[in-house]
């Protein structure tokens, strides 16, 4: 049975290290000493760069379905009308199966779905793998599971940052060894949990504080992510205190990546109906631009022109639109149509028609 | 209250009776695995909270797919769901077929048991 775990995470971590040996040669050719400590950070931030760059497809494609959202809110809102104050079990099933078939019926969908979430979790659990192994391979004198070579492990294993800082080095082991420099090292991790948690709470405060629409604040997730924002920075002082340098790094890059990427959406993409869509468009205002319907950054004339246009064209539908006819008797019906035969089918032309409904109808 | 209930189909008034505890030891992987499962959803699943594509969600499928064909075809069956919730699917609802011939009960919790033998 622990194979099968084992089996699963090969090729991961046989990926990882191909990322991360990659990046050291890369480093190394560009004039960098081999076994400094500097070379290896720096493949570790590569290996980082690498590993989020491929996820920006995912996040880019759940961000446009969340716009397309905006499209679909009338009919979700008749949903949600419907079901109001319905809180028996019954009811709530059938609201989120009518839900679900109305984001099917328009090919759109908030939810960010399963598997990359489940498959995610054998990828960072790869990463954590080969870069915590290296302490344990490095004193056995073999290497990982492919490129990362018992030598090289060995170089990673003795390359210090600044002269003293060993990427092995944990906060705790650190604190008990009191190797000479050992107070570089743990101000060093000190200071990099620190910023983790100030980031990871400034992202978390970003997202809820400006990203979020009216609707969403409204719901049980919204509450989860509250607490979230108090409970995940724990996670990161936990993290600080067993983990090694090498991967407090991948995890600090990993999470100022997260935050850049975040503050770019949020001024540029931002959720529709959200505190931020509004500076946006405020921001946009002052430079005399708008956003039409499509989502498209158009000049202030053109999109008021475009508005007016919208307007009128609403006017002359509702004054086109055919007035509500008197209900007639049956029998009152059937004299009428008798009086004008053909009225309502298709009618040979040229034969102007005085009925008032048909010529409604017909404009 | 969201996707992450179960729906309707996966709970019952079944109710365990040591009267009936042999004919009970067929259903033992699969109550095994549907622990994990509740186990699951009410932590992790929690905290991740609404991701699925589909109702129900992944999570309550493989709860459904479980109770009604076992744990070996009911994890397939949810392991195949897994792999149709992708970010390229349109999602919707995506229920559990059926075992055609289902003989035994469920709890409200969601677990299985054999029919009862008491008549009331």
């Amino acid at each position: 049975m622990p194979d099968l775990i084992g089996i699963i995470l090969w090729p991961l971590k046989w990926l990882v290290e191909l990322v991360l040996v990659s990046w050291h040669w890369l480093f190394t050719a560009m004039g960098l000493p081999a076994a400094a400590g500097i070379t290896w950070v720096l493949a570790i931030v590569g290996l980082v760069l690498v590993v989020r760059s491929a996820l920006i497809p995912l996040f880019v494609k759940q961000i446009k379905s969340q716009r397309k959202m905006m499209e679909i809110a009338p009919e979700l809102r008749k949903v949600q009308e419907k079901y109001k104050g319905k809180k028996d079990q019954l009811s709530r099933e059938a609201m989120s199966r009518e839900t679900m078939g109305l984001y099917k019926k328009h090919g759109t969908n908030p939810a960010s779905s399963c598997l990359p979430l489940l498959v995610q979790m054998p990828i960072f659990f790869a990463l954590f793998s080969v870069l915590n192994d290296v302490t344990r391979h490095a004193q056995a004198g073999i290497g990982g599971v492919g490129l990362l070579t018992p030598e090289l492990t060995q170089e990673f294993y003795n390359a210090k940052l600044f002269g003293v800082a060993s990427l092995h080095d944990t906060l705790i082991g650190a604190w008990e060894a009191q190797a000479p420099g050992w107070q570089v090292t743990v101000a060093i991790l000190l200071v990099l949990v620190v910023l983790m948690i100030v980031s990871q709470f400034f992202t978390q405060l970003q997202i809820i504080s400006k990203n979020l629409s009216p609707e969403a604040k409204t719901g049980q997730a919204y509450q989860m992510q509250k607490i979230m924002l108090y409970v995940l920075p724990l996670a990161f002082i936990f993290s600080g205190v067993f983990f090694p340098l090498g991967v407090v790094i991948y995890w600090f890059t990993s999470n100022v990546w997260t935050m850049v990427q975040q503050f770019v959406v949020i001024r540029n993409l931002p959720t529709p109906g959200s505190e931020a869509a509004k500076m946006r468009e405020e921001r946009l205002a002052r430079k005399g631009k708008a956003i039409d319907s499509s989502g498209k950054i158009i000049p202030m004339e053109k999109y008021q022109a475009e508005q007016q246009r919208l307007f009128e064209e609403a006017e002359r539908a509702k004054a086109a639109a055919p007035k509500r006819q008197q209900p007639v008797g049956k029998q009152r019906a059937k004299k009428q149509a008798q009086k004008q035969p053909g009225d309502g089918g298709p009618k040979p032309s040229g034969n102007a028609d005085p009925a008032p409904g048909a010529a409604g109808a017909a404009s | 209250m969201s996707t992450s209930t179960l729906p309707i189909a996966s709970v019952g008034n079944g109710r365990f009776e040591p009267a009936s505890a042999t004919r009970s030891i067929p259903l033992l992987p699969r109550n095994t695995v549907l622990s994990l499962l509740h186990g699951y959803r009410a932590t992790i699943s929690h905290a991740y909270g609404d991701v699925c594509k589909y109702y129900p969600s992944c999570s309550a499928y493989a709860v459904g797919a479980v109770q009604q064909h076992g744990a070996l075809k009911g994890s397939v069956m949810a392991a195949a769901r897994i792999g149709r919730c992708h970010p390229w699917a349109k999602g919707g609802v995506d229920d559990v077929p059926l075992h055609t011939d289902f003989r035994y009960e469920l709890t409200p919790r969601g677990f299985v048991v054999p029919v009862s033998l008491r008549k009331d």
